[in-house]
């Protein structure tokens, strides 16, 4: 059984009195007419029946717009940069920042499903992207929008820490649950654009005291279950006070 | 502009008069056009032989071939430069682009690397996932290699055939990972998704509909393959071209560094999954199929034999998963950053052994980042394989190589 | 010459005697295509000078347009486009045919356009029509452009020839087969030719293979037409037709049969023979340099040729137009011009349908086989099919001392 194939085949000159040199393939193809003339052929009429595609199917990303929080993670992740963050007015006319996909540069990774820490970033199924001019590629956060959204398409991030698994235990975590940044007190000048940049709201600048000139120390301090993680506060520091405290 | 010419050869009946032939007269006749010269022929990169984008210079002699020259780098896309502007994760959906047949086992190569960096090592449920994710891929490659060897025949229907049977594994893929060829699914230190996750409307939980769709297009491919065997091994129109053509020795494999399929051809014993195995390919049970034909067919059989052994593979590796069940992890966490040191990884690609090196130093991106495509290698041995053969038979030997020009110009 | 009176005139004049009875009547026995194409003329050429006549009464040329002379012309002219377009529209439906079937077998659906997709033919035509005649500046120019109109000529020439029934023919003498086997072995030389005048590689490899490879299956298949003739004791196409009239030759000369279907393909240049052109190393062969409408009508002779082939299997081990045990003399026998409907072209389709059915059978060993190599077609052509031949010819004549036949 183990090389069946290999064994029937070896010599390369098996039994060709027995297949009458090209009758074999022949009457093997014969069958599949006969069947694909009384059923029908294996493929699909393309413009008018489409293949099934699962929930996970790649296609364009999909963006809830209302479920964004606009925290750049995909942007940051996008192998192709083809997500930048646009400032647009939502639904109560405030500006915020949301993404902005050129499908002309997207590779269909999914990475910027995967990494939205709030699911707001899908996959769709939809392929058909055929447009007329380059510009008319460019996605913006209200066209992303898809609306038959299911649990499928929405790329869960689970991890596992490497201790956990090390020790035994199965448990998995968001991804962005994990890490938070961590603040060096000697570094920091209280100058409160982490919190300016946090999208979740995350950071509040606690007073721990006075400094000489008799202003106070501002100092950051990251409210865990708010932080998506997306290091945006790190990036801002002007002086690197913020680190990403990873966990392992 | 003169009509007389410099040298006046001298007629055959002047010879046997004792005419004299000096070594110009030689010259001119050659340099005239007289004689029968050899003809470079320059098969591409435009040509139907050749799958993708590279050129083969032949030499022949009539229909004798007597010399040939490979030349790549049609498609060079300057990867390894590209990746060390990249951070890690960022650099899994390229290794997808090295090669488009099989695109999971270079992926799945880059990740292994990083992990062997990192020091880590991943949880067994994922090894298995890859391995299903891995074998998958070499059906495909196998596939679409078979198909291109109907067409190098001039046989249209196995190449039909041979896509029909590959959509299958192409439905598997997207149900796997999303994305029928460029799949960016293995992570550095886990997959993208559990197997588990696929079908989340699943009234029963604890079995994948995606592991029992597995086990079922194994069923099926185990008998539509003999179709195409009976259509392939059981022709003597194709039979009498690949029997006893592209010879290759033993020692000329180990000599220019030929590996996969092409060299267990040639009777050499060797397969990365069972003498050097990563990712428990220890711990599943198959065979390596070696032929010493060293000819065509031979290379030829050990690819239809290695697509039946990557059934037998995938129907152990589902039952180990089935066995670890739903909550076993899949994806690690691992670090942005990987120490600063030299890496070096190797996997057993449909095609041959790829490699990788990796030098990191620390930061979030490598610093260098090698690949060592197996088909560069084999490629180089197409002077080789096509001395003495005839044209007819260039597209089949070259057909053996199967060659993919995403990895080997990167 | 006639004078043209009225219209009462002519129709007495051309419509009353039977048309093999006229003058000018060009064959020796009845033909029908002749016939459909003078009663066309009648009708365009009795309408010209009736019109022609009212405008100007008594004028010269409607008496020319009466005239036997003219009318006999004139209708030989609409007889070759008879000819040529039936003979035109079976091959579009062969290769309507080839398509579907090399569709099905393969798990796909064949062309879909209009009329289950055999209008796609049409379409391809206009598409190959409207393209540019785009060739090489150093080609050889008059070998070029001679030797493919040459190949493309001699196809539909011996295409046409071929006779559907006894009554569907355009000559009809002794030597007929002959006549077409020998314009079908000559276009492997005007491809030699081609090739080499076309100033590339590929060519020059494909027009020495299809010399090369001539020579290997002509002869055997020469010897099956010639134990076909022998069985027969005439060469003339109607008369072995006749004489396979109840028992086809496939039976006696079954070995032939399957080395003549063999040849016939080679001689066709179709799969697993088609190495002349093959795709694979030489990118379309002798017709690399071949674009536009000329490669769409080389095309085209392709499958001329391999209707051709179709025919020559069904003339010769089919019976032709006759179906074993049925007598066709309700339309072709000797008083056949009287029955009501004796104009149905029922032998032509059967013929036709014979064909299209060899044509199948081609059709489906190109869809098992690869394409061979050189080596192997000139070892089979001697080796195998040459044996079979004469082994078929040994058979036929201890058949024809023992009396069988």
């Amino acid at each position: 059984m183990a090389m069946e194939y290999t064994e029937k085949y070896r010599d390369g000159r098996h039994k060709t009195w027995k297949d009458l040199w090209i009758v074999r393939p022949i009457w093997t193809t014969f069958k599949l007419l006969v069947k694909t003339t009384i059923h029908r052929p294996i493929t699909v009429l393309y413009p008018y029946e489409s293949l099934w595609n699962p929930d996970n199917y790649r296609g364009r990303p999909g963006l809830d717009f209302n479920k964004c929080i606009g925290c750049g993670m995909c942007a940051r992740m996008c192998p192709c940069t083809a997500i930048i963050l646009v400032d647009a007015p939502d639904d109560e006319g405030k500006t915020v920042s949301r993404p902005q996909v050129n499908m002309g540069r997207c590779s269909f990774c999914g990475y910027c499903a995967e990494y939205c820490p709030t699911d707001a970033m899908t996959v769709t199924p939809i392929v058909e992207l055929a447009e007329y001019t380059r510009s008319d590629l460019i996605y913006g956060p209200r066209r992303l929008a898809y609306e038959h959204t299911t649990e499928g398409m929405k790329v869960k991030n689970e991890v596992t820490l490497y201790s956990d698994w090390k020790e035994g235990r199965e448990t998995r975590y968001n991804f962005y649950e994990v890490d938070r940044p961590e603040l060096n007190e000697k570094k920091c000048i209280s100058c409160k654009k982490c919190q300016k940049v946090c999208p979740a709201d995350a950071i509040t600048m606690v007073e721990h005291g006075k400094n000489e000139k008799g202003r106070p120390i501002l100092w950051p301090e990251v409210n865990s279950d708010k932080c998506v993680s997306c290091s945006r506060c790190i990036d801002a520091c002007p002086k690197s006070a913020l680190h990403m405290k990873e966990v392992y | 502009m003169s009509d007389e010419k410099k040298v006046q050869i001298p007629t055959a009946t002047e010879i046997a008069e004792g005419a004299e032939v000096t070594k110009e007269m030689v010259q001119e006749y050659k340099t005239s056009g007289m004689e029968m010269d050899k003809m470079w022929i320059t098969m591409g990169p435009q040509h139907p032989f050749s799958h993708g984008l590279w050129t083969l210079k032949i030499c022949a002699d009539g229909e004798i071939v007597t010399d040939a020259d490979p030349i790549v780098g049609y498609l060079h896309r300057g990867w390894e430069k590209e990746v060390e502007n990249r951070t890690y994760p960022k650099i899994i959906p390229m290794a997808d682009r090295l090669c488009y047949a099989a695109s999971m086992t270079y992926t799945h190569l880059y990740c292994m690397t990083c992990e062997k960096a990192l020091g880590i090592d991943i949880p067994e449920k994922t090894k298995y996932i890859r391995i299903v994710a891995d074998e998958i891929n070499r059906l495909q490659s196998h596939l679409m290699w078979m198909a291109a060897v109907g067409t190098d025949l001039g046989n249209y229907t196995a190449f039909l055939w041979c896509s029909r049977e590959r959509e299958y594994w192409m439905d598997m893929n997207v149900r796997l990972c999303g994305a029928r060829s460029t799949t960016n699914y293995p992570r550095i230190g886990g997959v993208r998704n559990d197997v588990y996750d696929i079908d989340p409307d699943l009234k029963d939980e604890d079995h994948s509909r995606f592991l029992r769709d597995l086990v079922r297009c194994c069923d099926h491919f185990d008998k539509a393959l003999w179709d195409i065997i009976a259509l392939i091994d059981n022709n003597s129109t194709f039979i009498s071209r690949m029997v006893g053509n592209g010879i290759i020795t033993r020692e000329q494999c180990a000599n220019l560094g030929i590996t996969g399929p092409a060299a267990r051809g040639t009777g050499v014993d060797f397969d990365i999954r069972r003498d050097d195995p990563y990712d428990n390919y220890d711990k599943v049970d198959f065979d390596v199929p070696v032929l010493t034909a060293c000819d065509s067919y031979a290379r030829y059989m050990i690819r239809v034999e290695e697509m039946f052994q990557s059934t037998r593979i995938i129907r152990q590796a589902v039952e180990k998963i089935r066995a670890l069940g739903r909550s076993a992890p899949y994806r690690l966490k691992v670090p942005q950053n990987i120490p600063a040191g030299r890496t070096f990884c190797k996997l057993e690609d449909p095609r041959g052994e790829s490699m990788m090196y990796l030098v990191s130093d620390g930061t979030d991106h490598p610093y260098r980042l090698k690949v060592r495509s197996p088909i560069f290698v084999n490629v180089s041995s197409s002077k080789y394989l096509l001395q003495g053969c005839r044209i007819a038979d260039v597209p089949v030997i070259m057909a053996m190589i199967d060659m993919c020009l995403g990895e080997t110009d990167r | 010459m006639m004078v043209y009176s009225s219209i009462i005139d002519w129709v007495t004049a051309t419509w009353g005697t039977p048309v093999v009875l006229r003058e000018f009547y060009p064959f020796a026995d009845y033909n029908l295509p002749y016939h459909i194409s003078m009663a066309l003329w009648n009708i365009i050429g009795g309408a010209l000078a009736w019109l022609i006549n009212l405008l100007f009464p008594g004028n010269p040329v409607s008496e020319w347009l009466i005239n036997p002379g003219t009318n006999n012309v004139f209708a030989l002219v609409i007889f070759m486009i008879v000819i040529f377009l039936v003979a035109f529209i079976a091959v579009l439906i062969s290769l309507w045919e080839e398509r579907k079937v090399l569709g099905r077998a393969m798990d796909r659906r064949g062309t879909m356009i209009g009329m289950m997709g055999f209008l796609q033919c049409v379409a391809d035509g206009f598409k190959t029509f409207m393209k540019d005649n785009v060739y090489s500046r150093k080609v050889d120019n008059m070998t070029y452009w001679w030797t493919v109109s040459l190949v493309i000529g001699t196809s539909v020439l011996i295409d046409c020839m071929v006779p559907l029934s006894s009554r569907w023919y355009v000559v009809n003498y002794d030597a007929g087969l002959l006549i077409i086997m020998g314009l079908y072995a000559l276009a492997p030389f005007f491809i030699l030719v081609s090739g080499w005048a076309q100033n590339n590689k590929y060519s020059l490899i494909g027009g020495i293979r299809a010399a090369e490879m001539m020579i290997s299956y002509e002869v055997p298949m020469l010897i099956i037409i010639a134990t076909a003739c022998l069985l027969t004791g005439s060469m003339n196409i109607g008369e072995i037709v006749a004489a396979q009239k109840d028992i086809w030759y496939m039976i006696p000369m079954f070995v032939g049969f399957v080395t003549f279907v063999m040849c016939a393909t080679a001689e066709a240049e179709r799969a697993p023979f088609d190495l002349a052109e093959a795709e694979s190393e030489l990118v379309e062969g002798w017709q690399t340099e071949y674009g536009g409408m000329k490669w769409g009508l080389i095309m085209l002779a392709d499958y001329l040729r391999g209707s051709v082939s179709c025919g020559m299997i069904v003339l010769l081990f089919w019976g032709g137009w006759n179906i074993p045990f049925v007598s066709l003399d309700y339309f072709l026998g000797p008083d056949a011009v009287n029955n009501f409907l004796y104009w149905l072209p029922v032998p032509e389709l059967i013929f036709l349908i014979k064909g299209w059915i060899a044509f199948f059978l081609m059709i489906i060993i190109r869809c098992g086989v690869g394409r061979v190599r050189t080596d192997t077609i000139l070892n089979l052509g001697w080796k195998v099919f040459m044996p079979l031949s004469v082994i078929n010819l040994m058979i036929v004549l201890v058949l024809k001392v023992m009396g069988v036949y």
